[in-house]
């Protein structure tokens, strides 16, 4: 710690403006919304080309050779996508290098989580690494590593030693028993959060703004859960299935989601956005939208309001952040639009998958 | 004890030596000012450059407009000199 705030004083806030800059440059180089709407009435041939032609080429010239079709386009967009994490934590200097290096620890939560259940469910390796994200602090070859082991007790031991194994050692046996690893990933998120706020208040400067983004992260994360639990009758455990450090507790949370009328969980997602950012979405809550309507709305607003935090702490790791999770919602679209596209869905039915 | 007696001379040239020191502080603090206001968007201008080449000529002209801080701090220097 002591050597990270030596060399950010050693050299001033340059390599924080210029980093931030930087990411404000690309993130006008995503595609806006109008490009979506056009590309909803293309075929899936046109896409690929469109999408050869911004800044996936590379990745789509490169695969080519081994892939075709909605493969090729799927393995184009994922590997744009950790190349553009692992590059960006390349220029990330100093104290935002390490918020933003324990940010990306999701992804190996996902990719840990990807190849348990595709070796218990006995998949091809090849076809579990096609959805490998490289993004976070596992790279590709230790995942390869992970990948090329035969029984996922060998993966967990494989583990041992990452942030992650206390976690994965502690619920595998349960998981492997019930055949189910829901649990697993949900004290894996847990403990990737508790970690984020602790890192946030560990006194490095510009912790606040990172502070104040993962509170908001995990409160639309928790409300998003709460109103998927609304759907069904509410499990014994919803509790567990909270995440603690936001704002709303997870108390509350519960007896939100057990409330008959969504009218309260609406006052208290007010409450935690302000009324005005909610804009339409009340309506649709009240209308009985479809749940992925729901939660790709509050996902829009999760968005909204980091830009709106970015906006205010100009050089800080929020906006850092706010390029990483909409260049993730856009390789997210693409895909949608894709697999949409080739399974003959009609347009508007696409649209609703998208956060655009 | 000494009594120092300032003639006409010493005062002449006590006085044109604060006239040079003054123009120096206005060159050097109008031009310690440029430069930090040159590092911020300097660097900005460099992160973006890094992203767009084509914009390398307006981010330029940018990062040269708090020169105009110095010339003031000359312009007031050489008033002061001559």
């Amino acid at each position: 710690m002591t050597s990270i705030s030596a060399a950010g004083s050693a050299t001033g806030p340059a390599p924080y403006i210029y980093v931030t800059t930087r990411m404000r440059v690309r993130k006008s180089k995503l595609l806006p919304r109008e490009e979506y709407l056009r590309m909803l009435n293309m075929s899936l041939p046109e896409i690929t080309r469109i999408i050869e032609e911004t800044q996936y080429k590379a990745e789509v010239d490169e695969l080519s050779p081994s892939f075709s079709g909605i493969d090729l386009m799927e393995v184009a967009l994922s590997w744009n996508l950790a190349k553009e994490y692992q590059k960006i934590l390349e220029i990330t200097p100093g104290r935002l290098k390490m918020f933003l290096q324990t940010y990306l620890r999701s992804w190996d939560i996902q990719n840990v989580l990807a190849i348990l259940r595709g070796k218990s469910q006995g998949m091809r390796t090849g076809k579990i690494k096609e959805i490998l994200i490289p993004a976070g602090s596992l790279d590709r070859i230790t995942l390869d590593r992970l990948l090329a082991e035969d029984s996922p007790e060998r993966v967990v031991e494989a583990l041992k030693g990452e942030r992650l194994f206390p976690v994965i050692e502690r619920e595998f046996p349960a998981a492997q028993e019930s055949g189910s690893f829901a649990r697993m990933e949900n004290e894996l998120y847990k403990a990737y959060y508790a970690d984020l706020i602790e890192t946030a208040r560990a006194g490095v400067k510009g912790g606040r703004a990172f502070l104040e983004y993962i509170r908001l992260e995990i409160d639309i994360c928790n409300l998003q859960a709460a109103f998927r639990l609304r759907q069904g009758p509410l499990p014994e455990d919803a509790r567990d299935m909270f995440i603690e450090g936001g704002e709303v507790k997870p108390d509350e949370l519960v007896r939100l989601s057990a409330a008959e009328q969504p009218d309260e969980l609406i006052e208290t997602l007010q409450q935690r956005v302000g009324i005005d950012a909610l804009g339409g979405l009340v309506d649709q809550i009240r209308g009985d939208a479809p749940i992925h309507e729901i939660e790709n709305a509050l996902t829009r607003l999760r968005l909204d309001k980091m830009t709106r935090i970015s906006k205010r702490n100009v050089i800080s790791i929020v906006t850092i952040l706010d390029y990483l999770e909409r260049k993730r919602f856009e390789v997210m679209n693409l895909r949608a639009l894709a697999r949409g596209k080739e399974s003959n869905l009609p347009a508007e039915r696409i649209q609703s998958y998208l956060v655009i | 004890m000494a009594v120092e007696v300032m003639t006409l001379e010493v005062a002449e040239a006590s006085a044109k030596g604060l006239v040079a020191i003054g123009a120096g502080l206005a060159v050097g603090m109008a031009g310690l000012a440029t430069a930090i206001a040159q590092y911020g968007i300097g660097t900005a201008a460099v992160g973006a450059t890094a992203e767009n080449k084509d914009i390398f000529g307006l981010v330029l002209v940018l990062t040269v407009i708090p020169e105009t801080i110095v010339i003031f701090g000359l312009v007031v220097a050489l008033l002061l000199l001559f």
